[in-house]
């Protein structure tokens, strides 16, 4: 079988990027929505017993672009494809991965594992294999009774810090939480560095919470490292709590930069050097109205796997190395 | 702490429902003292089961009372023998399903395989088929008790309510450690700073988090460098690849963030099974000037020769809770202390089985335990 590769509405420079890089035409398809907002796509070539590759990210109008792929997917299952494969940088609904969740007025345990739900359906519309990336709880893979491919950028993050960062050997790697605290830590050992870690603590009942640090960071780069940065309220504190500890410059590394609501606004007020994200997420249009934005290009990963996968070879590579 | 009606006044068993049998699936009768003490709480007569090994070393299970119509629990504490364990479970559950139970309940207070839930490069991940398998053989509902990972819950199409022990083990704090306000929370590793942070967060303390143990997560060989395969010859789409040499991962040595200078450390995790690293934390933390080392966790594994090495180590109280039977380390190590939780799970049998809330339940847990 042939590959095929389809983008979905969603982030379409990154599906050419990796058409580019693989050196293939991005499929025919139409994707648009009738006059009372349903989807409908046309697949405009045959992949009658291809192997079919999906792209499509979890940003923007969520719902609308998971509806886009679930009904890509069954087009291509219904038109006898071999194989298909959904590739989704950024996992829709990662977020809402366990029962419990912090409500309005009070800590509930009946929230749905929306997660589960997300991954059901995709199994259900006919996906065969799944690609994303640095999900927010890696037991999302144990949602699916299908292969999930979890790639990492964590070794794309770490070449930029090499190559961009030139005081990265007296750094400090900063979690802005005590969850992330393990994500932290892999990334310091391998630039051999140390790490430090924030974590909210309330002193008395019925008062705000207060950021303690956690580690030193005095007269040192400091990097705040997460998996992603929706309305940024957590790490533009913590920016501030690294300077006032002495931190000589604020860096913030994340895989997923959803930036919503006053996330860009937060940030251009707050003292980082640079906001780092990869485009797992479209970024232009952010970093037209946040000079601080940079992105790190992850295409050569997707697309490296996507090659692999095709062609019946080990992707564990990918784990831990950037492809040239 | 919970406010349960005494067995005498209030639990009464609403027995228009078709009522509740409470079984226990452990064939070895050491396992058995958890549930008995739940059907002491409840008030309820345990149900008359016969669970036994036959001598081709099959598990056979006789339910020898009606069981059609009514809600079942199933209480299974894991013994040392953890696949006859499941075993028993899993035949149990079909076994009451077959005989048009209404509901059936799994109490499992540890779930096993819990570790193995997540994918490390083409492993399994246990978890998700043991949930699959109970769920395939007629469970209905699951009651446990701080899953290693709370996603665990994802990985059932049943409601799996998880419980939380720490209620009871910051009680234990507050009550049995004399200086506790001059504590600090102690994470061994990076992966349980966040539960330290929400016990910290709760007695108001401070935290510090252990890193550099010997981590096998990246050891593995990496395999893959060469695209195409050299053996094989199969046709690349794209230019092969040259493959820079790989730079081994060093091994960070042992560093601790945080102050325990003068302090009382207070090591807590969610499972103590294999002792080494948790001796390797305190050591460190005898050396950084803590005067105390208590270890607190849910599960208390404590295999092969974990209570003798406690014994002879620096942590001065090992404390867990009775998720797991422990009775034969404690004697053997008596620094090993058990907090009693099965009124929780007797409360939360009972509110099931009535159809209530179980929200009262969770109250006073942080997002993070």
């Amino acid at each position: 079988p042939n590959i095929v590769l389809f983008s979905g509405s969603s982030h379409h420079d990154l599906s050419q990027r990796v058409a580019d890089r693989l050196g293939l035409e991005l499929g025919k398809v139409v994707t648009k929505k009738f006059s009372n907002q349903e989807t409908s796509v046309e697949i405009g070539e045959s992949v009658r017993g291809e192997d079919v590759y999906i792209i499509q990210s979890g940003c923007g109008e969520i719902n609308d672009n998971l509806m886009e792929l679930l009904i890509m997917i069954n087009a291509c299952k219904i038109a006898s494809s071999s194989r298909v494969t959904a590739v989704i940088p950024c996992f829709p609904y990662a977020r809402q991965d366990k029962k419990d969740k912090k409500g309005a007025v009070e800590r509930w345990s009946r929230a749905p594992i929306s997660a589960k739900l997300v991954a059901n359906m995709l199994s259900v519309a006919g996906a065969d294999h799944i690609i994303t990336m640095d999900l927010h709880a890696s037991q999302i893979q144990g949602f699916f009774d299908i292969p999930v491919d979890n790639l990492y950028a964590e070794p794309a993050v770490l070449q930029w810090i090499k190559e961009n960062i030139l005081e990265w050997k007296n750094c400090i790697i900063v979690s802005p939480d005590a969850g992330g605290a393990k994500r932290v830590t892999s990334i310091a050992d391998r630039l051999n560095v140390e790490f430090a870690l924030i974590h909210k603590e309330r002193k008395k009942a019925n008062e705000v919470d207060r950021m303690v640090l956690v580690g030193d960071v005095k007269d040192r780069v400091a990097i705040l490292v997460d998996d992603m940065a929706d309305t940024c309220g957590t790490i533009c504190h913590a920016a501030d709590k690294l300077v006032s500890a002495g931190a000589t410059k604020v860096y913030a590394i994340l895989t997923h930069g959803i930036f919503s609501g006053p996330a860009i606004s937060r940030i251009n007020n707050a003292a980082f050097e640079a906001v780092v994200v990869t485009n797992t997420i479209p970024q232009e249009e952010k970093m037209k109205h946040c000079p601080k934005i940079q992105f790190i290009d992850i295409s050569m990963i997707l697309a490296e796997a996507i090659r692999r996968t095709h062609n019946g070879e080990s992707v564990s590579y990918l784990f831990s190395h950037v492809p040239l | 702490m919970f406010c349960v009606p005494s067995t005498e006044t209030g639990a009464i068993m609403n027995i228009t429902k078709g009522g509740l049998v409470l079984f226990s699936a452990n064939s070895n009768s050491s396992c058995m003292e958890l549930s008995k003490r739940i059907a002491e709480r409840l008030g309820v007569e345990m149900g008359k089961v016969q669970v036994y090994q036959e001598p081709n070393r099959e598990t056979r299970v006789q339910i020898q009372e009606s069981v059609r119509g009514k809600d079942v629990f199933i209480i299974q504490t894991v013994s040392k023998d953890v696949n006859t364990t499941i075993m028993e479970l899993l035949i149990m559950v079909y076994a009451c399903k077959t005989s048009c139970a209404k509901s059936i309940i799994g109490v499992i207070p540890y779930f096993p395989y819990s570790k193995q839930c997540k994918m490390r490069k083409r492993g399994s991940i246990v978890s998700k088929l043991l949930a699959s398998m109970m769920c395939k053989a007629g469970l209905t509902h699951l009651i446990t008790m701080d899953l290693h990972q709370k996603e665990i819950q994802g990985f059932f199409n049943i409601p799996v309510d998880n419980l939380r022990a720490s209620p009871f083990l910051l009680q234990y704090i507050q009550e049995e450690i004399p200086d506790y306000r001059n504590a600090v929370i102690v994470a061994k590793s990076p992966a349980s700073a966040k539960r330290a942070q929400s016990f910290a967060e709760r007695l108001r303390l401070g935290i510090a988090v252990i890193h550099g143990e010997a981590q096998d997560a990246e050891s593995d060989m990496v395999d893959g460098r060469h695209s195409p395969p050299t053996a094989k010859n199969v046709a690349a789409i794209h230019r092969s690849l040259e493959i820079p040499m790989l730079i081994p991962k060093e091994k960070p040595p042992i560093t601790v963030v945080g102050d325990v200078g003068g302090r009382i450390a207070i090591i807590v995790d969610d499972i103590i099974d294999d002792v080494d690293s948790f001796l390797a934390a305190a050591e460190t933390l005898k050396e950084r000037g803590a005067y105390k080392i208590f270890v607190m966790a849910t599960h208390g594994l404590l295999s092969s020769d974990a209570p003798r090495l406690i014994e002879e180590s620096a942590i001065d109280e090992v404390v867990v809770t009775n998720t797991i039977p422990h009775e034969i380390q404690k004697l053997q190590c008596p620094k090993i202390k058990t907090v009693d939780i099965s009124m929780i799970l007797s409360e939360a049998i009972r509110r099931i089985h009535n159809g209530e809330s179980m929200s009262y339940l969770f109250r006073n847990i942080g997002l993070d335990d």
